[in-house]
């Protein structure tokens, strides 16, 4: 018998809205006025996003987002930076509380169980994933999904990426790629080292059947019943204030 | 301002920048895409650092401090690491 947890399905809102929103739910989450919940949504205006460690001036060319019209965030999860392509790109969070007893305690384990969940849905749409210690999956050699992971507020919050397509001239332009991290992998073209869907697919895949995919890995490797919610009115009164918070310049530049 | 940065094998990448005055560190950052949880312990890090002597005994010491006091769980790097790209700053 499975669990029922709620669903926040595919959304499409700014950077603010999203990262404001994965923040609320987990703080309402860990006093209980949330049910457990897995989101999945994109980025409109497309957007970088930075780890929490992360410096804007290190990672981020400020003036091609500007000129390009990406927005710039810091996230409250570490890892590293992210171009979130609104035409690439579907990303999920999902968050429970920290005692969630289908979730690992173990950081590094709850990472491999909570991928789970996407490789079955790489699985789903025909392709072999697996999980990629310490927080990335990869098909065929090369990365497909990016993962980053906070522990906070009672609660456990993991959001991801899930590469439908890419756009590599642009990433490199919004991006700053540092070259020791490149040379480290031996690999100089990123083209080897990240792939999406549609690549390793070689068809046209759309974003339903990525979600479609998503929702269904999540429910077999988790055992659990993804059922339709929204938020209710505590996470909407929490989320505006923090999206203040991430709009801020005090907290973009924080490090 | 000395800067350094070191890339763990199998890990993550861990940049530092630091400020030094007669013969002490009187401010380090700390940046790049690994996890501390919980987060803020990095700025308890950096204040730990500060006023810390320019000698790799000393740094070392301050760092294993940290992490024995503080008891953070971090992936893609370990202890030594940290103390390894604030000595290369403060010598850059």
């Amino acid at each position: 018998m499975s669990v029922e947890w709620r669903l926040l399905d595919l959304m499409v809102a700014d950077c603010y809205t999203q990262m404001a929103i994965d923040e609320a739910i987990a703080y309402a989450r860990g006093k209980g006025e949330a049910p457990p919940t897995l989101r999945l949504y994109r980025w409109k205006p497309s957007a970088v996003s930075m780890g929490y460690f992360q410096s804007v001036d290190e990672e981020v060319n400020l003036e091609a987002c500007k000129r390009l019209g990406v927005d710039v965030i810091r996230r409250i999860t570490g890892g590293g930076a992210v171009f979130h392509d609104y035409d690439g790109e579907i990303t999920y969070s999902l968050i429970a509380e920290e005692k969630n007893p289908l979730i690992p305690y173990d950081i590094n384990e709850s990472y491999k169980v909570i991928c789970g969940g996407i490789i079955e849905a790489i699985r789903l749409l025909g392709l072999t994933a697996e999980f990629k210690p310490i927080n990335d999956i990869i098909a065929g050699g090369r990365k497909i999904s990016g993962n980053a992971q906070t522990r906070r507020y009672g609660s456990i919050l993991q959001h991801g990426t899930v590469l439908v397509d890419f756009d590599v001239r642009t990433m490199f332009t919004v991006l700053k790629v540092s070259r020791e991290k490149i040379s480290d992998k031996a690999i100089k073209q990123v083209e080897d080292r990240v792939t999406t869907i549609r690549k390793e697919l070689g068809r046209h895949v759309n974003f339903e059947e990525v979600r479609d995919a998503l929702i269904s890995g999540f429910e077999t490797k988790l055992n659990i019943n993804l059922v339709s919610g929204q938020l209710s009115k505590t996470e909407e009164e929490l989320l505006e204030k923090f999206k203040q918070k991430y709009a801020s310049l005090e907290w973009v530049y924080r490090r | 301002m000395g800067k350094a940065e070191l890339k763990v094998p199998g890990g993550k990448l861990l940049r530092a920048s630091s400020m030094v005055k007669d013969g002490r560190i009187v401010e380090v950052k700390l940046t790049g895409d690994f996890f501390m949880h919980p987060e803020e312990a990095i700025d308890e890090l950096e204040r730990q650092l500060r006023d810390v002597q320019l000698n790799e005994v000393a740094i070392r010491r301050a760092v294993e401090a940290f992490f024995l006091s503080v008891a953070p769980t971090v992936l893609g790097a370990a202890p030594q690491d940290f103390s390894e790209v604030v000595l290369r700053s403060v010598s850059a």
